[in-house]
């Protein structure tokens, strides 16, 4: 695998508190990583590390092999999307199709290749150009920010609790568009989240981050079942696991409603198995 | 408690009705979820609660409301903010202060608490929401989770008779969304609060409240205690609201045939359900 992000030895430090604190990590290109902790982790903190928006006080993190520190965030801004916790921080066009073509131009992109490009991820994301971005949802307005970002063909996707005041209907059509840019287009997405369902459904990597620490990174459905670190970081597993877990499964036997369904079934009082026993 | 006869709200400029015909009749005490998808007419709600709608956010209002004893038509929203206690989804925009302990104060001092009594409050609001630590940081130096906890600490610290809470834990870690529902649940069973909280967490939901009001498009589709309203998973899809995942493994296994009982709301009774089907 090519890496897309690492985190040497990385701390943040503002005034005398310590935000984050000897962290390192690797992401690797094509990946879908997800990022929890407890309020106040510094989980919003790394995310802004890695966009360049602020520097480590110690250690240093390196983006397709180059240092932040070397670059300025209009240079990552070129390859790295961020979305905001709340769209409305970071829309401003008139309409949709305003919203995705400003800044295009500053990337040099030709009028004709960013034309293509808006059509592209118009279609992709089911927008409808004309409508005003204030008129629309919140959900919509975040899947607007979204396309923003996606137009300008990020390498990296930085993603704050994107799901965050959606709901449920609105909550699939974003992640599902995350996972279908991530899977067509190879996008690597680093997600925060406090919606461990969202994270299992979604992530195959999961990272756990409390006071500042990076306390546990490993398969999604092996770190949910981490209870001391979950414990530790405020974090409740997704009940299909925690139920599995609570009935002797190994990790990744059945992590989701049907298969726990089945497993269940085959393993029923009168099922096939006690029959062929008698 | 809470009594709502045939209101209709419509926003000032808007053709659009944001309630259409709500009747609604909550008694003290009661814990109540509300949940649907966005645009129901789920904030429009709880702001008619506390007298924001008609008064502060205006527009063509019909029907009446009243709450503890207050019509919120004749009320000011002054005097609402005595009994209701509210928090919002975007806390930033309910901020008057910019000191985290001053932001419990500030209420608690505008409302006469007497003066001995302010910081016994002020202290059980803070550790009640674990954040004794925050007492003296600036508002603007919290994550978006911990200004949560403050706002949610200055509603709690007065200790109102209804508890109004508009997706108030969206930014919260798990633990800590549970920790407040389960503060919820204490104050009612200790004063006898009434509790009504819009929420997208179903789990939640399910988990604490003890009814369920679904909204869409300004009107309530359903209404009735959460289990019942969980035996119907296809109903509330129709309505964008999903089931607890626990729900939904019930309604696998009934498909199976393997389970017949009411549907669990939490881990536990799901765990019951399931040792009992197998061997």
């Amino acid at each position: 695998m090519t890496e897309m992000v690492r985190l040497s030895n990385v701390s943040y430090s503002i005034e005398s508190h310590v935000l984050i604190n000897g962290v390192s990590l690797r992401v690797d290109k094509g990946e879908f990583v997800a990022l929890a902790g407890e309020n106040g982790a510094g989980k919003s903190t790394l995310l802004k590390l890695i966009m360049g928006l602020i520097k480590p006080s110690d250690g240093d993190i390196l983006i397709e092999g180059t240092s932040t520190r070397r670059q300025k965030v209009s240079t990552l801004a070129r390859s790295v999307g961020y979305l905001f916790q709340n769209p409305d921080r970071q829309l401003f066009g008139a309409t949709i199709r305003q919203e995705l073509t400003f800044g295009l131009d500053f990337l040099g992109v030709s009028k004709d290749d960013g034309e293509r490009r808006v059509n592209e991820t118009l279609e992709l994301l089911n927008l409808n150009p004309d409508r005003a971005p204030t008129s629309l949802s919140r959900g919509e307005r975040q899947r607007v920010a979204l396309a923003s970002l996606f137009v300008r063909r990020p390498t990296l996707l930085l993603l704050d609790e994107p799901t965050t005041g959606l709901d449920y209907r609105e909550c699939s059509q974003m992640m599902n568009q995350v996972a279908a840019l991530n899977r067509e287009s190879g996008v690597t997405v680093l997600m925060i989240t406090h919606d461990m369902e969202v994270a299992l459904d979604f992530s195959e990597r999961m990272m756990v981050l409390s006071e500042g620490k990076l306390i546990a990174d490993g398969a999604t459905r092996s770190v949910m079942r981490d209870e001391t670190s979950l414990r530790r970081a405020s974090l409740v597993p997704a009940q299909m696991v925690a139920l599995a877990q609570r009935l002797g499964l190994a990790p990744g036997e059945a992590d989701d409603a049907e298969s726990l369904a089945d497993w269940i079934a085959d393993n029923a009082r009168g099922g096939a198995d006690d029959a062929r026993h008698s | 408690m809470i009594e709502l006869r045939n209101v209709s709200f419509s926003y000032e400029g808007s053709a659009d009705r944001a309630l259409d015909d709500v009747c609604l009749s909550i008694a003290p005490g009661e814990f109540v979820g509300v949940i649907g998808p966005a645009g129901a007419g789920k904030t429009t709600l709880m702001h008619t609660l506390s007298g924001i709608v008609p008064h502060v956010r205006r527009g063509e209002f019909f029907g009446a409301a009243n709450v503890a004893g207050l019509d919120t038509i004749t009320s000011t929203v002054a005097e609402m903010s005595k009994t209701v206690g509210c928090v919002f989804q975007d806390v930033e925009s309910q901020f008057v202060t910019t000191m985290v302990e001053d932001e419990i104060l500030f209420a608690l001092e505008n409302f006469s608490i007497p003066r001995d009594e302010i910081p016994k409050r002020v202290d059980r609001a803070l550790s009640d929401l674990d954040i004794a630590d925050l007492r003296s940081r600036s508002l603007s130096s919290l994550s978006g989770g911990q200004k949560q906890k403050v706002a949610l600490a200055a509603a709690l610290a007065l200790s109102p008779s209804v508890l109004a809470f508009d997706e108030a834990t969206g930014e919260l870690d798990p633990a800590s969304s549970v920790q407040v529902f389960a503060l919820l649940s204490q104050l009612r069973r200790e004063r006898n609060t009434t509790i009504i909280v819009v929420e997208q967490k179903i789990m939640l939901l399910s988990a604490f409240a003890d009814r369920l009001i679904v909204m869409d498009q300004g009107r309530v589709a359903i209404d009735g205690p959460v289990r019942q309203t969980l035996e119907r998973p296809g109903r509330l899809l129709e309505l964008g609201v999903n089931c607890p995942r626990v729900t939904t493994l019930a309604a696998r296994l009934r498909d199976k045939g393997l389970y017949q009982g009411a549907p669990p709301i939490n881990l536990d009774e799901a765990e019951v359900m399931a040792r009992g089907i197998l061997r």
